[in-house]
């Protein structure tokens, strides 16, 4: 068992991996020498070499594409796009090749590739620096994506796509790199891609959130209980492929439901799951499945942002307006 | 060193058989051994004769939307013919006499131009990536494929193509950047065929060559004659032993020229004139290789006229055979998304088969 | 006083180590001067100080180790007050102590909060219960209707219950109503009462017959719009005739009173105005005209009001009827009374004569539209062939239910029962 955080979780998936697995290689900028600028990749140029964990060119299209070759030909590359605003010169790749291969070769090539990147708000940073882009990958028929809340998710998770045939984006909630630690064990082990988990037991109300906002709903939580409401929480983990049982088994029960996400509202996860669950929970609906997320904006700059952030209020408020309808 | 030989800054350009199919410089004509010299000749001949015919399919209505090779075809063999079976071939998509070449049959070829996914599926030992149409992504495969074999020390060479319109993608300059970088055994062909569509070779590029990009890079550039198909082995041949020995990435642009349109769905003589595509077919690859075999006293006209028809039947047989292949059936398009359906995968190809059986379909 | 904090000085770094003190406690230090040197895993880093000033203390000796977000050193620049931290637009900041940079941009939180252990292998309760399947439309409707969506049995797909189901459920408990004379009045009246003190007054819980009596009083004044036609009968001759016929029935065991007198004549007068004997379904619109005669009489009783019938009175002679009447007067006072005998009847009276009055508004029973209160009979003086004679007059009071009956209809219904109490030969001979 260690006591770690996020970042220091990834770290060791990475390095345990790069150890049993020789195919397994790490390459993106700056994560070779330096370890990456949040330190996610250190240390591991120093003991697995050059060859296994390199830095790249400034060209995220570049790493992506010679990723691709490397997955094709024997290795299994974990790719770092630094944060997930630049995903975007990548995206060609992304959508065009790393979905497709294994269907446009109809099996005879696959890629076993995981692509990295935090994401998120929260951190008072640059433009660009702050975009929750999870549907612009889900929305692509071929690509996984898990986002982990905790330190142990972080590694089950990280180990499960590393071991996928097929490729995985990993999204690093960057705003709870380091906010706090958890039990981690030392042994391998994962936590299945497309498996939900249930954080929390209610009656009430179906509430789903993913990433920090995770850790937002469970302060909001303590806030309802106060007024006797109890609250079902379930943590996605994967957004792609979703779990939706675990989600539609909860409406059932309870009979309310609410998304909370930072994304953009309009066209965002949200709506997915809204839909899911009115094609298979209608029946046992007492209020309109709700969704509480960012506004249809750009992620404002440091002096804004609090606008955007969802805090524990807000989703308390969300909440009890859902379960007095 | 060819490449320090024919230097493109120096407006040097390799050239060792000449368009009237003779020996420009004896001492560069490549020691090639009879029976792999008719083998490129064969090659050629049937890609050659599947072009013309699937342009005339296309006429008839047979065939979908095709990209011929036409005056393409020395550029392409001359390039395979020295690789070993290891080596990997990273394809654009004009390329047909490669992937012959490189183990892709005919009948996987015409299905893919046909519309049918199972034409990507070569067979297991064929080192060939599919077509790639998002242009110039692909220079990155080859990097990739290539900086992957140098790793597990496979002893493998990338051969990735590209065409002249391709070069001005900044997928090709991260490509070669990353190759060049790692000292991946990577050989880039530029099939500079003198058109992006309409666009001519002097609007993708100021330079006086493509070759000569390859000094941004930091590694040899050369530039071939593409229709002579001696130059492109000799070119290519060095390449290889260059990346083998872990020298790293040559740029190679091979002049040629696109006889045909862009595609069946083209006119060039919207914009080109008659003259320059007759100058460009007097330099037809297949006219001087033709002679060169002849002079060497290996091939005649009488087994010309057998190869041609022994070919065209060939062709005739296959394509008919893939005209009868029919459609792709559901499952094929449910199940090659992942390695295994998801359930929302599972419901939705339930739901639609059940709708079939309900409307009898 | 300026408390300078060690701050993460690029690339989330969150801890260096003290190389070497520039200054000293009690030294003057000018805003930019290096104050000490820090060793991290990157950089060894120069630390200027942000303020000129006297050094007051510092946070640690040489080679000690010293976490961001820790004061570096404290420096009296003169200020009273600490300096406001950089921004206080920002709602909600670093929350746990130490501030940490992102790698190159933004800050991220750094906290050594431990969170809880990772219970994947939850115990996953059997299927959690579901609850009843219905639209939300569905939903609603049971809502409006009062009913209780849970106890519906569905009969749609999976058990669903569906809008049909739940308009079949009102329906049964409002049929059931009208056997058990369940209200169609939906809200109860409610008010507050005004506050009394406790001294002034005394609270007593009513009975349960009561609770009933002022269920079914609430019900029959809000739902039935009522009228009453009253008049007097010169039941001279009724009076002679019984005061005969006392004896006889008395000799029979049976006391003879006026009732069952009043309830032929009831009898007869409704076989002829059907409508007196029935019940009005409002929400269907429709009048259930009843094919038998149940005479309900009210009947007080030390707990309260009750109203026992006679069933199918029309087939019952005098006697009969004279002979339960007694019977149910034993029952209601000895409470012995049986609850089939309270139901189902269809047309009722209401006897406060014995108490001395003579006109009254009497309540309708629901679901019945009719009700005739009997007044005291008194020797009256009145007018026969122009002259003032005396007579044993009977007032009689007819409230009727002014949706189906109008006054004509209840005029000539009272003419009818008069014609039969002013000749009791009638009544013998119908």
């Amino acid at each position: 068992m260690a006591l770690i955080n996020i970042l220091e979780a990834v770290n060791k998936t990475l390095e345990q991996q790069m150890e049993k697995d020789p195919t397994v290689v790490v390459l993106g900028e700056d994560v070779g020498y330096e370890g990456g600028v949040f330190r996610a990749t250190a240390g591991l140029q120093q003991k697995f070499g050059e060859e296994r964990s390199f830095d790249t060119p400034l060209a995220e299209a570049g790493i992506i594409g010679t990723s691709i070759g490397m997955a094709i030909n024997g290795l299994k590359p974990v790719a770092e796009i630094q944060f997930s605003g630049f995903m975007f010169p990548a995206y060609n790749q992304i959508a065009t090749h790393v979905a497709r291969y294994r269907n446009r070769s109809r099996g005879k090539y696959h890629l076993p590739m995981v692509i990295r990147m935090p994401y998120g708000g929260g951190i008072r940073a640059l433009e660009h620096h702050s975009e929750s882009l999870e549907t612009l990958f889900a929305h692509i028929p071929g690509l996984k994506l898990v986002i982990p809340s905790t330190p142990y998710d972080a590694k089950g998770l990280l180990t499960a796509a590393i071991k996928d045939p097929d490729p995985v984006i990993f999204m690093e909630p960057k705003r709870i790199y380091r906010a706090f630690k958890q039990e981690v064990p030392d042994e391998e082990y994962i936590v299945p891609i497309g498996k939900a988990k249930l954080v929390k037991e209610g009656k009430d109300i179906t509430v789903v959130a993913w990433g920090a906002l995770v850790r937002e709903v469970e302060k909001a939580i303590k806030l309802v209980e106060e007024d006797g409401i109890s609250v079902e929480l379930i943590d996605l983990r994967t957004i792609a492929p979703l779990d939706r049982e675990t989600v539609i088994q909860s409406v059932q029960k309870t009979g309310r439901f609410l998304v909370v996400h930072e994304a953009v509202k309009s066209f965002g996860p949200g709506a997915e799951l809204i839909s899911i669950v009115n094609e298979k929970a209608f029946l046992s609906l007492e209020a309109p499945p709700t969704r509480l997320t960012g506004f249809d904006i750009t992620v404002p700059l440091p002096k804004g942002e609090h606008h955007f952030i969802i805090d524990p209020q807000r989703i308390a408020y969300e909440i009890r307006k859902v379960v007095r309808y | 060193m060819l490449t320090k030989k024919f230097d493109p800054l120096k407006k040097k350009m390799l050239q060792i058989l000449d368009q009237d199919g003779n020996i420009v410089d004896k001492t560069l004509e490549p020691n090639i051994p009879s029976e792999l010299l008719l083998k490129m000749y064969r090659t050629m001949s049937l890609g050659k004769i599947a072009d013309i015919k699937a342009l005339q399919y296309q006429r008839q209505g047979r065939m979908l939307t095709y990209a011929p090779n036409r005056g393409q075809e020395a550029a392409q063999v001359g390039a395979m013919a020295p690789l070993e079976n290891q080596d990997w071939l990273v394809l654009a998509f004009r390329e047909l006499n490669a992937m012959l070449y490189k183990g892709v049959t005919l009948e996987q070829f015409f299905l893919y131009w046909y519309g049918n996914e199972a034409g990507s599926r070569f067979n297991d030992d064929v080192k060939v990536l599919p077509i790639s149409v998002p242009i110039a992504s692909q220079i990155n495969h080859g990097a990739g494929l290539a900086m992957a074999s140098k790793k597990l020390k496979k002893n493998e060479v990338v051969v990735a193509y590209v065409g002249d319109g391709g070069t001005s993608h900044g997928e090709f300059h991260e490509g070669l950047n990353f190759a060049s970088v790692y000292d991946a055994p990577l050989i880039v062909i530029i099939q500079n065929n003198q058109w992006a569509i309409s666009t001519p070779r002097l609007k993708q590029s100021k330079a006086d060559t493509l070759a000569q990009k390859a000094i941004g890079y930091g590694m040899p550039g050369i530039q071939v004659d593409g229709n002579d198909v001696l130059a492109m082995y000799a070119a290519v041949k060095e390449a290889a032993e260059r990346a083998r020995s872990g020298e790293g990435p040559t740029l190679i642009e091979a002049v040629t020229y696109r006889l045909g349109p862009h595609t069946t769905s083209d006119d060039p003589t919207i914009y080109r004139t008659d003259e320059e595509v007759a100058m460009w077919a007097k330099r037809d690859p297949m006219i001087r290789f033709k002679k060169y075999l002849i002079d060497k006293k290996i091939w005649s006209d009488e087994q010309e006229e057998k190869l041609v028809e022994e070919l065209s039947d060939y062709v005739n047989t296959t394509f008919k055979k893939v005209e009868e292949s029919g459609l792709v059936s559901l499952e094929d398009v449910f199940n090659y998304t992942y390695e295994e359906l998801t359930p929302q995968l599972k419901e939705q190809y339930e739901e639609y088969k059940a709708y079939l059986a309900k409307e009898g379909k | 006083m300026y408390d300078f904090k060690f701050a993460d000085i690029g690339e989330g770094i969150h801890e260096g180590q003290i190389l070497k003190w520039m200054f000293q406690v009690g030294d003057k230090v000018k805003e930019g001067d290096t104050l000490c040197l820090i060793e991290t895993d990157k950089v060894n880093a120069e630390i200027p100080s942000p303020v000129s000033g006297v050094i007051k203390k510092l946070g640690g000796a040489v080679g000690d180790t010293i976490h961001v977000g820790n004061t570096l050193a404290l420096i009296d620049d003169g200020s009273s007050a600490q300096p406001a931290k950089k921004d206080t637009a920002e709602a909600k900041p670093i929350q746990e102590g130490e501030e940490n940079s992102a790698g190159v941009v933004g800050q991220i939180e750094v906290s050594s909060e431990v969170i809880e252990s990772s219970t994947e292998s939850y115990q996953k309760a059997d299927v959690p219960t579901k609850r009843v399947l219905a639209t939300p439309v569905a939903r609603q409707l049971a809502k409006d209707l009062g009913v209780d969506i849970n106890k519906v049995t569905g009969t749609g797909e999976m058990g669903r219950v569906t809008k049909e189901d739940i308009y079949k459920i009102k329906e049964s408990t409002s049929k059931q109503s009208i056997a058990k004379e369940e209200p169609i009045v939906s809200k109860p009246i409610s008010f507050k009462m005004p506050e009394t003190t406790s001294a002034d007054v005394t609270r007593v819980p009513i009975t349960k017959i009561r609770k009933t009596i002022v269920k079914n009083m609430v019900i029959s004044k809000s739902v039935i719009p009522h009228t009453t036609v009253m008049d007097e009968l010169d039941v001279t001759n009724l009076v002679n005739f019984r005061t005969e016929q006392k004896e006889l029935a008395l000799s029979k065991g049976v006391k003879l009173t006026y009732m069952p007198f009043i309830i032929k004549a009831v009898v007869l007068a409704l076989k002829d105005y059907p409508v007196f004997n029935s019940s009005f379904d409002h929400e269907k619109e429709e009048i259930i005209y009843k094919h038998f005669y149940n005479i309900g009489l009210a009947v007080d009783t030390p707990d309260g009001l009750i109203v026992p019938n006679i069933k199918h009175a029309d087939r019952k002679s005098i006697i009969d009827v004279a002979k339960e009447l007694q019977v149910l007067s034993e029952e209601a006072n000895n409470r012995t009374i049986q609850l089939d005998k309270l139901q189902n009847g269809t047309f009722t009276i209401t006897n406060y004569g014995i108490f001395g009055s003579t006109f009254g508004a009497p309540v309708i029973k629901h679901p019945e539209v009719a009700i005739l209160g009997v007044g005291m009979i008194a020797k009256k003086p009145i007018v026969r062939n122009n002259e003032i004679v005396i007579a044993d007059i009977m007032p009689l009071s007819l409230s009727i239910d002014h949706r189906i009956i109008d006054g004509g209809d209840a005029g000539r219904f009272m003419m009818r029962v008069k014609e039969y109490l002013t000749n009791p030969m009638l009544l013998l001979l119908s």
